[in-house]
């Protein structure tokens, strides 16, 4: 095992990452922003180092600053968290040209997973179902209403370098198909630096469900459960629970056996999510596979006992998982709320400065938050503040218990995301455990 | 850049480093500290907002036309990357400058190595070197105070 890490991230997933750190006695540096230099992970870290000023693009995504500061601080690894630079393969790359070693799969793996339409062709041919739609990022507008009036409408156009909910277009009919993809087309220029968009069929009543897969040098994979990411808006989840409610048991498994078969095509080394899509009738379709930790991750950690940023440093430094998928067991159900700096009608982003915080606690409740008060919410970064994440012996006594976690949680001076969560645990499709996409159509902002 | 163990708490560019953090958050005019044997005591220019220590040459109000000149004080150049912090060309070489040289715009004042490059770092105004805040050899990060300069 190495002594020292460097962690390119900050917020929540900075601190996660630090405490993982800490239990394996490995150092810890932050590499961070100067919007951020007074924050809870750059004083809970052994050392702290500003690597640029407060726009991401020069501090965050500026990867020699990264490098350097990983070589002055003498780090052996880094960490890159989520977003940022977590799935540039890039950057995988430069770590393993100057000996540091990175948190994650190989930049092999990130490329390729990371191309969309690629990863679609490479899982399909691993047997895994996929969305119908087009094999090729399409050409021009000709072959875009060939390739809709082919599968059928309403389509969705995605940016092949797209991800995260981005670079997404729905299209119900014929006649804005080709205006819609010209649209999608520059903003995906602009938004990615590439054009490339394929389409696929548009599955409007579909629960979104991912499997969490964890590797390790030594030929072991084994997945740790799915996750119920349906609640979104605007592409971007809210709440995430697990087990996924109302999924049969063959569609189940066969979620599990597809998502391994998924993450073997690229030789998945370190934890990653696949994700598919399931329709009323149980069919379900790849859409993509994440090479990073993702936010939603402490759900399966509360879930099955496994720590998974402390997995993330084992495998990075070497070592085998040494449990098999026999070993991994699951109690209960779980669910997290995302606490974001939002305002809960419009959805828009709420910078500002948070001036009294109190999070929940108690039987069963897990706050993952670099919160303080007073906190200045700086407008330059994602608007995640905390997430709750609770457990119960079942879904009826953890919806319980996340509606008592709410009641306790307070957060002033910034609007937040909790209201919507407590309107949706009271929500009869959600409480009900039939919550689809169609649902969650009505939420969006 | 903070180091848990083995910290300079008690160098004095260190602590005006953060009193000056102190002095802009809490939009202070001055502020005064002292860690051990070590005071500091720190005041804001009232025209640039740059930080000046009291015991460089305060700007006293001049006699001389006054819309002339801007207002005489320290400047601070800071570290505009992370990397390692040398003074000369090569370890053998005479340092580009030492304390009371005077400098001008554009003059190289040190080297910045990071990620094996070496960037030599100008002067973004004339002036004479007051004060040499960091070591040969020593990691600075974004936004350290390197020098300090008296127009």
């Amino acid at each position: 095992m190495f002594h020292k890490l460097l962690i390119a991230n900050r917020g929540e997933i900075a601190l996660r990452i630090i405490r993982s750190c800490r239990e394996l006695g490995i150092r810890t540096v932050v590499a961070h922003s100067r919007a951020d230099r007074h924050t809870l992970p750059v004083m809970l870290a052994d050392e702290a180092i500003c690597i640029g000023p407060d726009d991401p693009r020069a501090s965050y995504l500026n990867i020699p600053a990264i490098i350097s500061a990983a070589e002055v601080t003498e780090a052996e690894a880094i960490h890159p968290g989520y977003g940022f630079l977590a799935e540039n393969p890039a950057f995988a790359d430069i770590c393993r040209s100057c000996t540091i070693l990175f948190i994650g799969p190989s930049a092999e793996a990130i490329r390729l997973m990371g191309d969309k339409a690629q990863a679609r062709q490479i899982v399909q041919q691993a047997g895994v179902p996929v969305v119908p739609g087009s094999e090729q990022p399409l050409k021009d507008g000709d072959e875009v209403l060939e390739v809709a009036d082919r599968i059928g409408y309403p389509v969705i156009f995605k940016a092949a370098a797209g991800g995260g909910g981005r670079g997404m277009r729905i299209v119900r009919e014929r006649a804005s198909a080709a205006s819609a993809f010209a649209a999608c087309q520059s903003e995906a220029a602009a938004a990615f630096g590439s054009s490339e968009i394929y389409c696929e069929k548009f599955i409007e009543i579909a629960r979104h469900v991912e499997v969490q897969v964890l590797g390790d040098r030594h030929g072991s994979r084994v997945h740790l459960g799915e996750r119920d990411c349906t609640v979104q808006r605007r592409h971007q989840k809210l709440l995430e629970e697990s087990p996924a409610p109302r999924l049969s048991a063959e569609t189940r498994a066969g979620l599990y056996r597809a998502a391994l078969a998924a993450a073997a095509t690229v030789n998945y080394v370190s934890a990653g999510t696949v994700e598919f899509l399931v329709d009323p009738s149980g069919h379900f379709y790849f859409i993509e596979m994440n090479t990073r930790i993702q936010v939603e991750h402490p759900v399966t950690e509360m879930l099955t006992g496994i720590d998974l940023v402390r997995e993330q440093i084992r495998i990075a430094a070497g070592e085998s998982l040494g449990y098999g998928q026999a070993d991994v067991r699951s109690a209960g159900h779980v669910i997290e709320c995302r606490i974001n700096a939002e305002d809960p009608v419009t959805f828009t982003p709420s910078a500002g400065r948070v001036t009294a915080w109190i999070p929940p606690g108690g039987f069963g409740v897990r706050v993952d938050s670099h919160l303080m008060a007073p906190y200045a919410v700086p407008p330059f970064y994602d608007s995640l503040l905390a997430k709750i994440i609770v457990q119960g012996h079942d879904r009826a006594t953890a919806i319980d218990r996340m509606r008592r976690a709410l009641t306790e949680t307070v957060v002033e001076g910034v609007k937040t995301t909790v209201p919507f969560h407590q309107k949706l645990l009271g929500d009869p499709a959600f409480v009900e455990g039939r919550f689809t996409s169609a649902d969650a159509a009505r939420l969006q902002g | 850049m903070r180091r848990r163990r083995g910290g300079a708490g008690n160098d004095p560019a260190d602590l005006a480093r953060r009193l000056g953090t102190l002095l802009t958050e809490l939009q202070l005019s001055e502020i005064e500290a002292s860690v051990g044997d070590v005071r500091v005591r720190l005041h804001r220019a009232s025209t640039s907002g740059t930080l000046a220590p009291t015991h460089a040459p305060v700007p006293v109000a001049s006699p001389a036309p006054a819309a002339a000149e801007p207002t005489v004080g320290a400047i601070t150049i800071e570290a505009p990357m992370v990397g390692t912090f040398y003074r000369a060309a090569s370890p053998g070489a005479e340092p580009y400058v030492r304390e009371g040289d005077v400098v001008k715009q554009g003059q190289i004042l040190c080297i910045i190595e990071a990620m094996k490059l070496m960037n030599e770092i100008e002067s973004k105004v004339g002036g004479r070197i007051q004060k040499i805040l960091v070591e040969n050899g020593q990691a600075v990060e974004f936004g350290q105070p390197l020098f300090l300069l008296e127009r």
